[in-house]
């Protein structure tokens, strides 16, 4: 009796645990993700459903200001050499990491540009961030996603369609 | 609690600090009846390891309890949820700190409740209050040297202006922004010289408040660089950005000589016109223009005194078409009345085109200005036309570049009569040492109407910290 009261006892304490441990993100929205995919998320009040990837661009190159619904757009990007990152600078942007500090700066410097990005270190950053600022952008692993941002198709791909075209590049993750 | 979908996050604090409670009570009951079971199956020694451990977590569970439970009194009581109040207790973050909207349907809004602190400092607030700003400052410099046969000079070693970029985000629509230059001596208004050699003195060459309402209005107020052709929006004060050394002498500052006003202080107002991929833009300006009095040996941007009633504006009309990224053409037009001492008013109407292929590797700026002076009451008008043409193509950290550039303004011109016609190739590398240090040598041969001609090797190293 003793020993099954102490092996609750443990199980209890491994479920509490585990229900209140932090970070911890839902399961990603469809099933068959694989880690490699990279979600767009916007706040849940945007109206946005979907951006092709030339308008995703002007929003990540500062070109683009404002969202329909007049929020001023507020770009988040992920730490310099996550892979998350680098998919977007490679598949969103075309450019590499100089090349897209130097258009940031160059633009803060002539007035186009009204905002630099925020820069985050972690999804749960991210998606934080996203929750709270309503014209925010920014970009997870699917895995990461939870229901509290909203995540946008791409050309009009959704994020389970095979043919979504951000993918994150996994061996240069490794 | 997880239906509750727009919990603030201190009202959720409270319903999970009670939740804690109800789970923790069986388990910390459990814990107790179960020690001396798991007492029975280990040594003395692991026992005391284990129950020790045990206490520790147990302390620390509480510890966490108390502190959501003090969270909870901090609160008050738990409000009733609504939209109006969530902002208050959850204020939104980052530039766009605006009036916050809670998402219309969150199931899980409170997961950053159970977040590490240090996360919520990304999510502090940010605009302006009166204890904190949003200063940010950029720094750009250069140091040079020069070599030239030009009759009455020396080689010398020279340091370039020392720009402190500004920018403060005031609120989601308000944005501060300046340039504030360090720069010796002398000046240079159309080869009158100012100023103290050697000395540095301190301009204020960018002073800005700016208003972004949506993409199609912009709108500015203070000191700017005047939207002639693309080369004066496009690189301001420093030489890090630029290709070459210097800018052309077409767009050369009002003190180094130059023939534009190349700052206005006023109003400027700015954005995209629909027009589907054509990517149509506009500017249009208005402000004091610039000092007319000849000659001049003073501050040539009207600062603080217009000296006539009659305000400079400009209208610029400018394309980037989507199907070919980094292309931009478009014009200009800019309209001021001058009053020289001694000479009738002066109607100044400067016109300027321009057709520019910039992206990361490769650069092609091609622009043409034509200066147009009438003198009030007679029938003399002066045109001064300029151009330059600029090629860059980058090969790694190189970058080896090309422009040759022209002005040919009429000796009796009654603004600048000193330009007279200059024209001449520049022919340099510019060397990327690292993301912020760039080498430049150029070479340049120049051919004026009033002096001989003359060749000069400029070595600068420019850099942003």
């Amino acid at each position: 009796m003793r020993r099954a009261l102490g092996l609750l006892s443990l199980v209890a304490c491994a479920v509490l645990l585990l229900e209140v441990s932090p970070g911890r993100a839902f399961p990603a929205p469809a099933g068959n993700l694989s880690d490699d995919t990279l979600a767009i998320i916007v706040n849940r009040s945007n109206p946005i459903e979907d951006l092709s990837l030339k308008e995703l661009k002007t929003v990540f190159l500062g070109e683009r200001s404002h969202w329909p619904n007049g929020r001023r757009i507020t770009l988040v990007m992920m730490d310099p050499g996550l892979s998350e990152r680098k998919a977007v600078l490679r598949d969103v942007c075309h450019m590499n990491e100089t090349e897209f500090s130097r258009h940031f700066l160059q633009g803060l410097f002539t007035g186009e540009v009204f905002v630099s990005p925020k820069t985050l270190s972690t999804p749960v950053g991210v998606r934080k961030f996203v929750f709270n600022v309503p014209g925010a952008i920014g970009y997870v692993r699917a895995s990461d996603v939870d229901e509290t941002v909203k995540v946008i198709g791409v050309n009009g791909r959704k994020l389970d369609d095979p043919e979504y075209p951000l993918r994150i590049d996994v061996r240069a993750a490794k | 609690m997880r239906s509750n979908s727009v919990a603030p996050i201190r009202c959720v604090d409270a319903r999970r600090a009670q939740m804690w409670m109800k789970r923790l009570l069986p388990v910390l009951l459990a814990f107790a009846a179960s020690v001396p079971s798991l007492r029975a199956q280990t040594t003395p020694d692991g026992d005391k390891q284990t129950i020790q451990m045990l206490l520790d977590r147990i302390e620390r569970l509480e510890a966490r309890v108390a502190q959501l439970e003090g969270t909870q009194t901090g609160a008050g009581k738990v409000q009733p949820v609504s939209a109006a109040n969530a902002p208050a207790t959850h204020p939104p973050s980052g530039p766009a700190a605006g009036p916050a909207e809670v998402p219309a349907a969150s199931p899980r809004p409170q997961v950053a409740a159970s977040e590490p602190e240090q996360e919520m400092e990304h999510l502090e607030p940010e605009r302006m209050d009166m204890s904190k700003t949003l200063l940010r400052i950029r720094g750009f410099g250069d140091v040079n040297f020069h070599g030239t046969d030009r009759k009455g000079t020396t080689n010398t070693f020279a340091l370039g202006q020392l720009n402190l970029f500004v920018t403060s985000d005031i609120s989601e629509k308000f944005k501060f922004l300046g340039e504030i230059v360090f720069e010796s001596g002398p000046d240079n208004f159309y080869n009158v010289p100012g100023g103290k050699l050697n000395e540095f003195g301190v301009d204020v060459e960018r002073y800005l408040i700016q208003y972004s309402y949506n993409d199609y209005f912009n709108l500015t107020a203070g000191r700017y660089h005047t939207a002639i052709g693309f080369y004066n929006t496009a690189y301001h004060h420093s030489t890090w950005f630029q290709t070459t050394t210097g800018r052309p002498q077409l767009f050369e500052f009002e003190d180094s000589g130059g023939i534009l006003p190349i700052h206005n202080v006023g109003l400027s107002a700015s954005g995209r016109i629909p027009s589907g991929g054509l990517g149509l833009h506009y500017v249009a300006e208005i402000g004091n223009g610039r000092q007319s009095r000849f000659p001049l040996t003073e501050e040539p941007v009207q600062n603080e005194v217009d000296e006539n009633n009659y305000k400079a504006f400009n209208l610029a009309l400018f394309a980037r078409p989507d199907s070919i990224r980094g292309l931009q053409f478009g014009f200009s037009g800019y309209h001021d009345r001058l009053m020289p001492v001694g000479l009738p008013r002066v109607d100044e109407t400067i016109l300027a085109a321009h057709a520019v292929y910039m992206v990361p590797k490769f650069e092609w700026l091609n622009e043409v200005v034509l200066v147009r002076h009438a003198l009030d009451g007679t029938s003399q008008v002066f045109n001064t036309p300029a151009f330059y043409t600029q090629i860059a193509k980058r090969f790694g950290s190189y970058q080896p570049y090309f422009r040759y550039q022209y002005i040919n303004g009429s000796d009796r011109e009654p603004i600048f009569p000193d330009v007279g016609r200059m024209e001449g190739p520049s022919l340099g590398l510019r060397y990327d040492a690292s993301e912020s240090v760039a080498l430049k040598v150029q070479y340049d041969y120049n051919v004026s109407r009033h002096e001989q001609n003359y060749s000069g090797l400029n070595l600068q190293l420019g850099f942003t910290f």
